[in-house]
């Protein structure tokens, strides 16, 4: 398992997310949230059809911050769970990057 | 029944700044916008119009999750508006708005709205290919490439894509009520539909899905060639925004098309240079696969030149 550093973990934010692309693919492909204090990592990719999420760099969350949406559909999810509560994917979960906090603070994805 | 085209679609949504940010990024004018909402016109003034989703006065959706709340079409002169509602009227409500308007809702639970066209004409040459043999050249020293510094707009806006449950029913409405013409099929999927009065390959396009997909796919305003679409599109992205789809070109209709995420609940696209037909015209009808979706697909690269220090495999590694 390999620990990738993504950020400070303290830069992102109470209901705020950014996105990452950590192989240098050219766009981002994972994101992570900030929901009641804990941060989650998710592959950006909507499970209705693999498509990238955000409506611009780090859009991935509604007005309020308490979905995180699919700009493709309009798809929301829960934060907590990844779980698809409207739109084309209903039911359907978004795919959990496993990640980590290291000594120095930095937010780390874990890659086999 | 003379329906000149879409001219104005409005939208309800949660983040009006955020959207109208978008709006503005994507090339449209912003006229009479405030905190509660606007309007974003293009070139000849069509427009898309967005509000908060909470405010009353939007008609309803046509199902949870959709953020259209209405589709303005034009019509030629007020007879027209007399015929339509006179039509409508026989199985459905029909209101007058104040403006002088009429709103009514489709057999796919759409909110629609017609009124006397408020297209302003205006006169801006296309892209022209200077193209040995041809006929049509730009003007000696005038320049094909557009700069940083220019401006680029939308022109017009073009057609939207819906998502229906019973895309029969759906398109009878659109040809059997309305005067709608088919211009070209994909097979199992749904039909481009041409009002009488116009020309462009479609103004709509129906999709057969399942309930919950019910609401829009995509919406698109013209540009003035390809050159114009894909300037704005890489500026687009050179903002932050997330494309989905292109730059290609379609076969049916043979737009150039780059599609983008949006926050409307679908994709905003932005096209060019689609094809013309009238009745004579015969409809098609194919396969819906990706090899007759586009003639080709592009992909969005940052810029690169050749020249030292580049990568042993060039631009293609």
């Amino acid at each position: 398992m390999r620990a990738v550093p993504l950020c400070p973990v303290d830069a992102i934010a109470e209901g705020a997310a950014r996105g990452f692309d950590p192989d240098d693919d050219g766009q981002d492909t994972l994101f992570a949230v900030r929901t009641d204090g804990v941060v989650r990592v998710w592959r950006d990719a909507c499970p209705h059809a693999g498509a990238a999420m955000a409506l611009r760099k780090d859009g991935y969350l509604n007005a309020a911050g308490t979905r995180i949406v699919c700009h493709a559909h309009g798809a929301e999810f829960l934060p907590e769970s990844g779980h698809c509560v409207q739109g084309p994917c209903l039911g359907r979960r978004l795919k959990p990057v496993a990640s980590d906090v290291n000594a120095a603070g930095q937010l780390c994805v874990l890659i086999p | 029944m003379r329906i000149t085209g879409l001219e104005t679609l409005l939208f309800g949504l949660d983040d009006v700044a955020g959207a109208a940010r978008y709006l503005t990024d994507y090339g449209l004018e912003p006229a009479r916008v405030s905190e509660t909402g606007g309007r974003f016109e293009a070139i000849d003034g069509t427009a898309v119009v967005i509000a908060h989703q909470g405010d009353p006065r939007l008609p309803a959706p046509p199902a949870p999750g959709c953020r259209l709340r209405k589709t303005v079409m034009g019509v030629a002169e007020a007879s027209v508006l007399d015929a339509i509602e006179a039509e409508l009227r026989r199985d459905r409500e029909v209101k007058r708005l104040p403006d002088g308007s009429i709103e009514s809702v489709d057999d796919s639970g759409f909110a629609i709205g017609f009124q006397v066209s408020i297209r302003k004409p205006f006169s801006l040459a296309g892209e022209i290919s200077n193209a040995p043999g041809g006929s049509v050249f730009r003007p000696v020293n005038h320049l094909g490439a557009i700069g940083p510094d220019a401006a680029v707009r939308p022109r017009s806006l073009s057609h939207i894509v819906y998502f229906v449950p019973d895309v029969l029913k759906a398109e009878a409405f659109y040809v059997n009520r309305l005067g709608f013409r088919c211009t070209d099929r994909f097979a199992n999927v749904g039909p481009f539909l041409q009002p009488g009065g116009s020309l462009d390959h479609h103004s709509h396009f129906l999709i057969g899905a399942p309930p919950f997909m019910h609401g829009v796919e995509h919406f698109t305003f013209h540009f003035g060639g390809p050159t114009a679409m894909m300037t704005n599109g890489y500026r687009f992205i050179d903002k932050g925004y997330q494309a989905f789809w292109g730059p290609g070109r379609h076969i049916l209709g043979s737009n150039w098309f780059w599609y983008f995420n949006s926050p409307f609940a679908c994709h905003m696209e932005m096209d060019a240079d689609m094809d013309l037909h009238d009745a004579s015209w015969t409809p098609r009808v194919v396969d819906l696969k990706a090899d007759n979706s586009q003639t080709f697909l592009l992909k969005f690269r940052k810029k690169w030149m050749p020249g030292p220090g580049i990568p042993e495999n060039g631009d293609y590694a």
